[in-house]
C-alpha cells in the first residue's frame, strides 16, 4: 500500500506551482501582469499619500534581435512615497506580505503584485530584480532574488547612494516575455489607465523605440477611500472568527495611522517616544482614551519599545493565566515571548481585551451601521446571550452568529465611504484625455450593495468626433483598473446589448464608446482570471440606469445635431436647385425674365421636417 | 404620303406645345410663392393594367405626385425640369440624342444624375407626364436594329431634306437610327414584313432573297426589338398596309419578343403608338419543333420559371399564345432558329417560311 505524504508549502512556493491563477499563464500575459502589478502598486501608492502621480514605464529587450518570446527588463519608476529602506526585502521577497488585506477599496487584485512579477521573472531568466527607494535624500539601491521554498528574501547587494533629487520607487524586472502578442494589449491598458487616472502623468517607453505619453489633465485627486468595519451580511464564518481574534488576541500589527493616532490622542506632537513618557501620558488621560488607543499604549508599555517600533512588531499571543505575551519582529521574523508585568491599567485592558467584549458591544463595535438598538434586536433574533463574552462562544455558536448575520433583513445598507469613485468631473475629464469626442456625458449612480458589500457605478459616454468604431465599444473598469479580457461575458456588456438602441437614436455603427466603473470593496468576478464581472442583479440594475440616463441624453443631443444639419441641408437643397428651375423654366416658358423665386427659398428653410417622409407618395388620382 | 408628313409636323408642334405649358406652370408657381407639384402616372408594376380594346398593356390611375416643397422631391422634380429643358433645346434646333448623351449632357447644367439609370428613368418620367414617346423628344436609344427591302424613304433631318433612298441599295441593310425612325415612305414593292429576332437569319433572308421571293421587307429586331423598330413596324404596317410577320426563336423568349410587337411592353405600358395588333407570330412555335424535328436543348429553371410567369399573363390567354407555352412547358426543349440548318442552309427560306406564312394568310 503506498502512502499519501501530506508536506506544507509555503505560500510563493504555491504559487509558483499555481502562476496561471494570478494571471502569469504564458510569455505575453506575464509581460502585461507585470507592467499592470507595478502600475497598480505605483498608483496605488501615490493615491494613498495625495501625490499627482508621475509614473514611467520602460520596456527593454536584453537581446535586441532575437524573437520572441524572449527575456525583457521592466522598469516602472514613480514618483511615491517610496517604501522605507528596511522594509524592501520584505515587501517584496516574500508572498502575501502587504497592506491591502483591507476593507477599503484598492487596485491590486491578489496581495501578490510585484512580488509575483519578481517570481515569475526569477523563474524564467534567474535574474535578481533591481529595486530603488529614497528617503531623505538618499537611494537605497536593492538587488535580490526570492528564496522560493522559504518564502524569504535572499539580498545579493545593497547600496545607499545620494538621490540626486529623485523621489520615490523604481523597481526593475528581467522576465521572459512576448511583446508582440502582448503590445496590443499593454497600449491598451495604458491608454485606459489613463482614462480613469486622469490626473497621473503615464508615459510608456516600448521596445521597439515608440513613446507614448498621457498628461494629466486635471490635479484634483478622488478623496481616499477610509478604511472600515466590515458589513455584517458581508461576513462569513471564518471572517467573524478573524474578528473575534482580534478582540481577544490582537493579533495584528499597528501602522503608520496607528501611530499618529497614539500620538494625538495623547495630546502632543513631538512626544518623547519612550515607553515611560508614553505610559505617564497616557495614564494621565486614561478615560478619554479610545479603546484601540489604550490597547496600543498598553503594548508600548508592556514590551518596553519606542512608540516608533510599534509597527515593527506583531502581537500573537496573550497568555494571561501565564502572564506571557508573545510577538513577532516583522524585519527579521524572530518569535519572542516574553513576561507580561502587571503595570496597569494597561495590564487589566489588556486583560480585558483578550476575554473580548459582550457580544453586545462586540457587534456595535466591530461593524458598520450596528448600533446598540440594531445590534440589540439581531442578538435576539440570533438567539445569543448578548451578556456572553464573545471570547467564549463555542464554535458551533460562532457558526450560528455568522449564520444569523446572512439571514437577518433589518441591518441598514453598507456604508460607501470605503469607496473612492471617481466622480462625475474626473470621469469626463478621463474620457476627453483619451478621446477627441463631440459628446462627452458622465454619471455616478448612488451607493447600493449587494451580499453586503457596497458598491458605486459611475459611466460615461463618448460619441462622435475622433472616435472611429464600427460598433458600440466598451471599456471597462472595476476599482481604477482597466479590464480587458473576456468583455463579452461581462454584466455592463450583457446590459448594452439589452438596450434599445434604436429609440436613442443610436445605431448599430455609431462612433460610441461607453464607460463602466464599478467601485466595491469586493468587486464580483466571476472567475480567478479577474477579468469580468458576474451579473449581480442589483449591479445590474445599476448599470441599467447609469446607461439609460446617458442614453437619454446622447439623444437629445444627437437631435439637436440632425436638427441642425437637417436645418443645413434643406437651405443647401433649396439654394441649390430653385434657381435651377427658374432658370429651366423661364426658357420652357419663353419668359423674359426669370421668376421671382425668392421668397420660396426662405419658406423653404421653415417647411417640417416631418414632410419630408417618403421617397415618393403614391395616390389614387 | 403628305398627309402623314403633316402628321408629323403636327406632332412636333404638339410636344413643343406641351413643353411650354409644363414649364409655364412650374414659372407661374414659382413666381407666386407656390410651390410647384407635379403628378404623373405611376408606373409600378401595380398600376400596370392590360386593355383588351387597345389590345396593349395601359397606366391605371396611380399618380405619383412630386412636389418642390418635399425636400426629397426637390432633386427628382428639377431633374424632370431639365430634361423638359433639354429636349425642348432638341427639338427647338433640330438635334437628336441619346439616352447615353442626354446623362452625360447634364453635368454642362450642374444637374447631377447619379448614373445613367437614373437619368434614364427621369426621361420616362417626361413620357408618362407629357404621354409621348422618347423618340418625339428627338431621344433614341444607343442599340439598333436594321431593315432591308424594296422601300424608297426621303429623309427629313436637317441637311438631308428631300434626299431618297431605297433600303434595297445596301446588302447589309440600314441601320435604324433617329434620321431612318423620322424619314417619309415615299413608294415601296412590297406586301409585307418579315421581322426576324437575329442578324444571322436576317443577313440569310437577304443573301436567300427572300425579300424578292415573297416581297418582303426584313427587319433584324435584334433580340428584343428597341422602340424605334417597334414605331418602324407599325408605320409600316398602318402606313403602307402591310402585313407583319415575326420569326423568332423557338424559345419562350421568342415567343415573347413577338408579343412584345403585337402588344407592347410593360415598361412602356405609358406609351400607345408602339404596338402592331395585327402582327403575326408565324414561328419558331413548340409545335414546330416537333413536326419539323428540329435539334433541341432542354430548357433551363429560369425558361421554365418564365413559361410560368407568361402563361398567367392576361396578354397571352388566347389561344395560340397558351397553347405553345404549354407545350414548351411539357416538352421542356427548346430549339433556335438555326436549327434548320440541320437539313441544308437553305432549308428555313425553301420549306418552313413559306409553309408558316400560307398557314399564317389562311388563318385570318
Amino acid at each position: 500500500m503506498s502512502q499519501a505524504t501530506f508536506r506544507e508549502i509555503s505560500p510563493s512556493e504555491f504559487f509558483y506551482r499555481n502562476r496561471d491563477l494570478a494571471g502569469f499563464s504564458n510569455p505575453s500575459r506575464a509581460l502585461y501582469m507585470t507592467v499592470r502589478e507595478l502600475v497598480e502598486n505605483s498608483l496605488d501608492a501615490c493615491d494613498h499619500n495625495k501625490i499627482l502621480p508621475h509614473i514611467t514605464i520602460s520596456i527593454k529587450p536584453v537581446e535586441k534581435d532575437s524573437p520572441d518570446p524572449k527575456q525583457y527588463v521592466v522598469t516602472v519608476t514613480d514618483n511615491g512615497p517610496g517604501i522605507t529602506p528596511d522594509y524592501v526585502p520584505m515587501a517584496f521577497g516574500k508572498v502575501l506580505y502587504g497592506t491591502k488585506f483591507t476593507l477599503r477599496q484598492a487596485r491590486g487584485m491578489f496581495g501578490l503584485g510585484a512580488t509575483m512579477a519578481i517570481l515569475y521573472g526569477q523563474i524564467t531568466t534567474n535574474k535578481p530584480v533591481t529595486i530603488k527607494t529614497t528617503q531623505n535624500g538618499k537611494m537605497y539601491e536593492y538587488t535580490m532574488q526570492l528564496d522560493i521554498q522559504r518564502n524569504r528574501p535572499l539580498i545579493l547587494n545593497k547600496e545607499k547612494t545620494d538621490a540626486n533629487g529623485f523621489k520615490g520607487l523604481s523597481i526593475s524586472i528581467t522576465l521572459e516575455g512576448d511583446y508582440g502578442k502582448s503590445q496590443n494589449k499593454i497600449r491598451d491598458y495604458v491608454a485606459q489607465t489613463a482614462l480613469i487616472t486622469p490626473y497621473a502623468n503615464i508615459s510608456l517607453q516600448d521596445p521597439v523605440g515608440n513613446k507614448i505619453k498621457f498628461k494629466r489633465v486635471t490635479k484634483v485627486i478622488p478623496p481616499p477611500p477610509l478604511e472600515i468595519e466590515p458589513h455584517p451580511t458581508g461576513v462569513d464564518v471564518e471572517t467573524l472568527r478573524r474578528l473575534i481574534g482580534h478582540e481577544y488576541n490582537t493579533s495584528q500589527s499597528f501602522g503608520q495611522e496607528m501611530k499618529e493616532r497614539v500620538k494625538k490622542e495623547l495630546g502632543a506632537d513631538r512626544i518623547n517616544q519612550s515607553s515611560d513618557t508614553i505610559a505617564d501620558l497616557a495614564k494621565k488621560r486614561w478615560e478619554k482614551l479610545t479603546r484601540a488607543v489604550k490597547t496600543a499604549a498598553s503594548i508600548v508599555v508592556l514590551l518596553d519599545i519606542n512608540l516608533d517600533d510599534l509597527e515593527k512588531v506583531r502581537v500573537d499571543n496573550i497568555d494571561v493565566p501565564n502572564s506571557k505575551i508573545s510577538y513577532i519582529t516583522l524585519l527579521d521574523e524572530n518569535y519572542h515571548t516574553i513576561k507580561l508585568k502587571k503595570i496597569n491599567p494597561f495590564f487589566k485592558h489588556l486583560v480585558s481585551v483578550v476575554e473580548g467584549d459582550t457580544v453586545l458591544d462586540f457587534m456595535t463595535r466591530n461593524f458598520q451601521r450596528v448600533g446598540p438598538n440594531i445590534a440589540k434586536k439581531f442578538i435576539d433574533f440570533a438567539k445569543i446571550d448578548s451578556k456572553k463574552r464573545i471570547g467564549t462562544l463555542s464554535n458551533n455558536e460562532i457558526v450560528a452568529l455568522a449564520d444569523a448575520m446572512q439571514r437577518y433583513p433589518a441591518f441598514l445598507a453598507p456604508d460607501a465611504s470605503c469607496l473612492s469613485p471617481l466622480g462625475e468631473k474626473l470621469l469626463e475629464a478621463g474620457i476627453r484625455k483619451v478621446f477627441n469626442a463631440e459628446f462627452v456625458a458622465t454619471v455616478q449612480r448612488p451607493p447600493s450593495a449587494y451580499s453586503g458589500f457596497p458598491f458605486i457605478v459611475e459611466m460615461g459616454m463618448a460619441y462622435g468626433g475622433d472616435i472611429k468604431t464600427d460598433s458600440i465599444s466598451l471599456y471597462r473598469f472595476a476599482n481604477r483598473i482597466p479590464l480587458l479580457y473576456d468583455e463579452g461575458s461581462d454584466v455592463a456588456m450583457k446590459v448594452i446589448e439589452e438596450v434599445d438602441w434604436p429609440r436613442y437614436r443610436v445605431g448599430q455603427e455609431s462612433p460610441l464608446i461607453i464607460v463602466s466603473h464599478i467601485c466595491s470593496t469586493r468587486v464580483p468576478y466571476k472567475t480567478v482570471g479577474k477579468e469580468y464581472i458576474a451579473d449581480r442583479p442589483e449591479i445590474e440594475y445599476e448599470l441599467r440606469n447609469g446607461i439609460r440616463f446617458l442614453a437619454r441624453k446622447l439623444a437629445a443631443f444627437l437631435s439637436k445635431k440632425g436638427h441642425l444639419e437637417m436645418q443645413k441641408k434643406r437651405a443647401g437643397i433649396y439654394s441649390k436647385y430653385l434657381p435651377m428651375l427658374a432658370q429651366f423654366t423661364t426658357e420652357l416658358a419663353k419668359a423674359k425674365k426669370e421668376p421671382n423665386y425668392k421668397p420660396l427659398l426662405k419658406l423653404g428653410e421653415e417647411v417640417e421636417e416631418g414632410e419630408g417622409g417618403s421617397e415618393e407618395q403614391e395616390s389614387q388620382g | 404620303m403628305k398627309k402623314e408628313k403633316e402628321v408629323a409636323k403636327n406632332k412636333k408642334a404638339k410636344v413643343k406645345e406641351l413643353l411650354k405649358e409644363f414649364g409655364t406652370r412650374v414659372y407661374r408657381d414659382l413666381d407666386n410663392s407656390v410651390f410647384p407639384e407635379v403628378a404623373i402616372p405611376s408606373r409600378s408594376v401595380s398600376n400596370i393594367v392590360y386593355d383588351k380594346k387597345l389590345r396593349q398593356y395601359v397606366l391605371g390611375k396611380a399618380m405619383l405626385s412630386r412636389s418642390a416643397k418635399n425636400m426629397r422631391h426637390l432633386r427628382p422634380f428639377t431633374q424632370l425640369v431639365w430634361m423638359a429643358f433639354f429636349v425642348n433645346k432638341l427639338i427647338n434646333q433640330g438635334k437628336t440624342s441619346t439616352l447615353r448623351d442626354i446623362y452625360y449632357s447634364a453635368q454642362a447644367f450642374n444637374m447631377d444624375f447619379e448614373d445613367q439609370p437614373e437619368s434614364d428613368h427621369t426621361i420616362t418620367d417626361l413620357e408618362a407626364l407629357l404621354t409621348m414617346a422618347r423618340e418625339d423628344f428627338n431621344v433614341y436609344p444607343e442599340e439598333r436594329s436594321s431593315v432591308f427591302g424594296d422601300l424608297t424613304i426621303e429623309y427629313t433631318v436637317p441637311g438631308y431634306e428631300g434626299r431618297r433612298l431605297n433600303l434595297s441599295d445596301h446588302p447589309d441593310g440600314y441601320l435604324i437610327g433617329p434620321s431612318l425612325s423620322t424619314a417619309e415612305f415615299v413608294k415601296t414593292g412590297a406586301e409585307m414584313v418579315i421581322a426576324v429576332e437575329k442578324g444571322g437569319i436576317f443577313t440569310r433572308f437577304v443573301e436567300e432573297k427572300v425579300h424578292k421571293k415573297f416581297k418582303a421587307i426584313i427587319v433584324d429586331t435584334a433580340g428584343q426589338p428597341p422602340r424605334s423598330t417597334r414605331y418602324l413596324l407599325k408605320r409600316l404596317h398602318d402606313e403602307l398596309d402591310l402585313d407583319v410577320f415575326i420569326l423568332a426563336d423557338g424559345d419562350v423568349y421568342g415567343e415573347h419578343i413577338a408579343m412584345v410587337i403585337k402588344s407592347g411592353s410593360a415598361n412602356a405600358a405609358h406609351l400607345r403608338e408602339l404596338t402592331v395588333p395585327d402582327a403575326k407570330w408565324i414561328g419558331v412555335w413548340a409545335s414546330d419543333i416537333q413536326k419539323y424535328k428540329l435539334p433541341t436543348d432542354p430548357m433551363t429553371e429560369a425558361d421554365i420559371k418564365r413559361c410560368h410567369e407568361l402563361k398567367k399573363d392576361p396578354r397571352y390567354q388566347s389561344d395560340i399564345w397558351q397553347r405553345e407555352l404549354d407545350l414548351f412547358l411539357k416538352m421542356k426543349r427548346k430549339s433556335e432558329l438555326e436549327a434548320f440548318s440541320k437539313y441544308g442552309l437553305t432549308k428555313i427560306t425553301d420549306d418552313y417560311l413559306p409553309e408558316k406564312l400560307e398557314m399564317a394568310n389562311s388563318m385570318d
